[in-house]
């Protein structure tokens, strides 16, 4: 197998004059839970409704388990994959036992397939009631066991925590991660880091409907390289002369300077040195990746 | 089978029970209502009951039922994010609209039956005529339920593509009353129409509009080939552009 199931090389949708989502290079590594980022807007359902062929890309293309995916090769690949876009499906009629009869029926499965999806996501006990009296939670998890019941390899979910409530969402991430466990790649898209945070190990961070940074939480700190802080004496001096550098004044009377990486970070505690200045701390600052996702998101790239 | 067995299993609780039963019902019961009125016996039986159900029914009113069976067969699809579910799945778009089109197609052959039941039981209760519904009309009640596939098969089309509830049936009621006329100034040649395919069946015997009144071989033949012809044709067309269409955004 190889070691990334999604592939995508300069993915592109237009819609007219507007540019949805432009040159994604996507990769999804085989076993992983990526976790797709992206303010509400950003193209992330265009983006998984594209991998899903459910709608043609303008230009680009996407490669899923090795192959192409295109209308002609979709019906094959998409045996493989489960995928929830935007809300949750089900036939409000019919009870949650008649809908994964029906998904049975359609998929070919035998019951005990249908009956690990049923216990996977703990939903069991509400078999015999109509869909249309589910809560939203109850829905979304209805969802999930219709996608899971093909057990494929790989599950493509479009903000599952949607309308959830915190309990919810905790056991919607125990869920994905046991998955994971089971060796299921899972792609999840959020609007809200601090709920796949936890479970994800690959972010993907899409903005304005382009890839501002594809990589683990640590590499994404690294990205972010935040502003080195200089504790001395005569800050004020000390800010004036880093003036070159951008250096400002913080509140706490330290000197920020920003963008520095680690070698010239020592260039400019040599500097101060030399000037005179007496050097007591030298810190990055530190950043919740909150922080990091909400200056990438707002900045519009690295 | 699948697909189609699965397709069973959302028409549980189905709005289009109701439809299939009381639609032939209400309209045998409208085409007899001045004979039972006035307490009068139809003046040739079986015959004129018949033409005043079937034949009234075969104009407009079996285009109309059978659009409404395709939107509430496809009205569940639109709702929610079933269609994504549906696309998204391995199953093949012509098995997806084979099956559908099936479904419509089999509820209008039992709204078919039930109005054959419905003319026998109104002939014998309310009239009490002498004897049976002639065989003839038998034949033709077969004939029909094949006869309204093409449609069943393009209703469910329109109501696949069309989000609307109630468009694809007034589509139907213009296609058939067009199809009606076409029938009128060309005679089977307007077959062509699957509308005008399903109201050419209805009015076989009866002997009004475009029928001679008597059955023959070659109105059968003439609309059993338009049939194939049109169902293939439709189901081909809808899978094309099934296959060709993006999900809405």
């Amino acid at each position: 197998m190889s070691s990334t199931i999604v592939e995508t090389s300069n993915l592109t949708k237009r819609y007219g004059q507007r540019t949805v989502v432009e040159n994604l290079n996507l990769s999804i590594p085989t076993g992983s839970v990526y976790g797709f980022l992206g303010p509400n807007g950003a193209g992330k359902s265009t983006t998984m409704k594209m991998l899903l062929s459910l709608i043609q890309p303008s230009s680009g293309e996407v490669q899923i388990m090795g192959q192409p995916m295109t209308r002609g090769t979709r019906r094959k690949l998409l045996g493989g994959i489960g995928s929830l876009i935007e809300a949750p499906p089900g036939y409000a009629h019919l009870t949650g036992a008649e809908n994964m009869r029906l998904v049975q029926r359609m998929l070919g499965l035998n019951r005990q397939q249908v009956d690990y999806a049923i216990r996977a996501v703990r939903l069991q006990d509400q078999m015999g009631k109509k869909v249309r009296n589910y809560s939203l939670g109850m829905k979304q998890r209805l969802g999930i066991a219709m996608a899971l019941a093909r057990q494929p390899q790989l599950l493509i979910l479009d903000e599952p925590t949607n309308g959830l409530d915190p309990a919810g969402i905790e056991e919607m991430r125990t869920l994905l991660r046991r998955l994971a466990g089971d060796g299921v790649t899972v792609m999840v898209s959020s609007h809200l880091l601090g709920e796949i945070d936890k479970t994800a190990n690959v972010l993907g961070i899409l903005s304005g409907g382009r890839m501002i940074f594809q990589g683990s939480r640590s590499e994404l700190m690294v990205a972010s390289n935040p502003d080195v802080r200089i504790t001395c004496s005569n800050p004020h001096a000390a800010a004036v002369t880093l003036k070159s550098f951008s250096a400002r004044l913080t509140d706490d009377g330290e000197v920020a300077v920003p963008g520095l990486d680690d070698r010239q970070t020592a260039g400019v505690v040599a500097a101060l040195v030399g000037e005179g200045f007496g050097i007591t701390g030298v810190r990055r600052q530190e950043q919740t990746l909150e922080d990091v996702f909400m200056t990438l998101t707002a900045g519009g790239g690295l | 089978m699948s697909a189609l067995s699965a397709e069973l299993i959302k028409l549980k609780r189905s709005l289009a029970w109701p439809i299939v039963v009381f639609l032939p019902i209400v309209l045998v019961l409208a085409g007899v209502a001045t004979q039972l009125a006035d307490g009068r016996t139809p003046e040739n039986g079986w015959h004129t009951v018949w033409l005043q159900s079937v034949g009234f029914y075969g104009l407009f009113p079996l285009a109309i039922g059978i659009a409404i069976l395709g939107s509430l067969v496809w009205r569940v699809e639109h709702r929610g994010s079933n269609w994504n579910a549906l696309m998204s799945g391995p199953v093949a778009s012509l098995r997806i609209v084979t099956a559908k089109a099936a479904v419509v197609a089999g509820l209008t052959a039992l709204m078919q039956l039930v109005l054959l039941a419905a003319v026998i039981l109104i002939g014998k209760v309310a009239f009490g005529l002498p004897g049976m519904l002639p065989g003839e009309y038998l034949t033709v009640t077969a004939v029909l339920i094949l006869a309204t596939i093409p449609a069943a098969a393009l209703q469910s089309a329109l109501s696949m593509f069309l989000r609307s509830f109630a468009a694809p049936i007034s589509i139907a009621l213009v296609a058939s009353g067009i199809s009606t006329g076409a029938l009128m100034a060309f005679g089977n040649a307007a077959l062509v129409s699957p509308y005008a395919v399903a109201t050419r069946a209805a009015l076989l015997g009866t002997g009004s509009f475009v029928d001679t009144g008597t059955i023959t071989g070659s109105d059968i033949t003439a609309i059993l080939a338009a049939t194939a012809t049109l169902t293939v044709l439709i189901l081909a067309v809808t899978t094309m552009a099934l296959d060709r269409r993006d999900t809405r955004i």
